[in-house]
């Protein structure tokens, strides 16, 4: 392993540290009796339902897709045409599976990227290893092309 | 360990050249609630997936019209659809939904659906 991987990695730690939802409240897996029903409901609900959680406002850009973003509505839209996955089994994963830290950590389109992959694995059209084998391969051709 | 045995096609052999809802049409048996009908929404465990927003659960509206049959989103979101059920739209007075609303707009409304597993009359 080279030493920039271990930085990464070690910046890696750090960054997950700073995505803790801010409750305000120490959390490692309470003991039975420090968790009530208020608590269960809140760390079991489906992320997605946001509507009247309270926020600050967001600022609204105008913005025209990527050229990933397209390709990547159109790669899920081909795995509901095989018959992988069919839309609301799409929004499950994309939008509360994915749990809360991810679901407002990440772009929208890299929420559909991320479960494109899972589904392949989940549902046994590649193997894990074959899928982080093959990450590996086109990161290295793409170093390289890029080096060049 | 093997892969799970599932027909990947199932929705499109029933829902090809007529489309869906319409492919679940007459298949949820007679409707519990009919237009006009006061319902209160059901606040079931939402463990997992769920369509009903929360800021509806336990709330009282009236239903406006029987929309369409189909799945409910709880199942079809694992791609069961052997159980289809009635959605209905519900008509709720923003009042109703939230506390602070203001009194100046009491005639503010909402109309969203549901499907009938989540109903219960009021």
């Amino acid at each position: 392993m080279s030493s920039s991987t271990r930085d990464e990695v070690l910046r890696h730690l750090q960054r997950v540290g700073h995505l803790q939802p801010a409750l305000h409240k120490q959390t490692h897996a309470p003991a039975p009796d420090e968790i009530n029903h208020e608590l269960y409901r809140a760390y079991t609900r489906p992320v997605h339902d946001v509507g009247g959680e309270y926020d600050v406002p967001i600022e609204y850009e105008e913005k025209e897709e990527e050229v990933w973003e397209l390709n990547t509505f159109a790669t899920c839209e081909c795995l509901a045409w095989r018959g992988v996955w069919n839309a609301e089994e799409r929004r499950r994963r994309q939008n509360v599976d994915v749990g809360q830290t991810a679901y407002l950590g990440l772009p929208y389109y890299g929420r559909w990227l991320i479960t494109a992959a899972r589904i392949l694995v989940d549902k046994q059209y590649v193997t894990l290893t074959e899928l982080v084998n093959k990450i590996d391969e086109v990161k290295s051709r793409n170093e390289q092309s890029t080096a060049r | 360990m093997s892969k799970a045995q599932h027909d990947r096609t199932h929705h499109a052999k029933i829902a090809s050249g007529i489309g869906d809802p319409q492919c679940f049409a007459g298949k949820a048996g007679p409707a519990k609630f009919k237009v006009g009908d006061q319902v209160k929404i059901r606040d079931l465990p939402d463990i997992f997936y769920s369509r009903t927003m929360a800021y509806t659960r336990g709330a009282v509206g009236t239903v406006v019209r029987l929309v369409y049959e189909s799945p409910p989103a709880e199942d079809e979101a694992w791609d069961n659809t052997d159980n289809p059920v009635w959605f209905y739209s519900i008509v709720f007075k923003q009042r109703d939904l939230w506390p602070e609303y203001s009194e100046a707009y009491s005639n503010d409304s909402l109309e969203t659906e549901f499907p009938e597993t989540y109903l219960q009359s009021a």
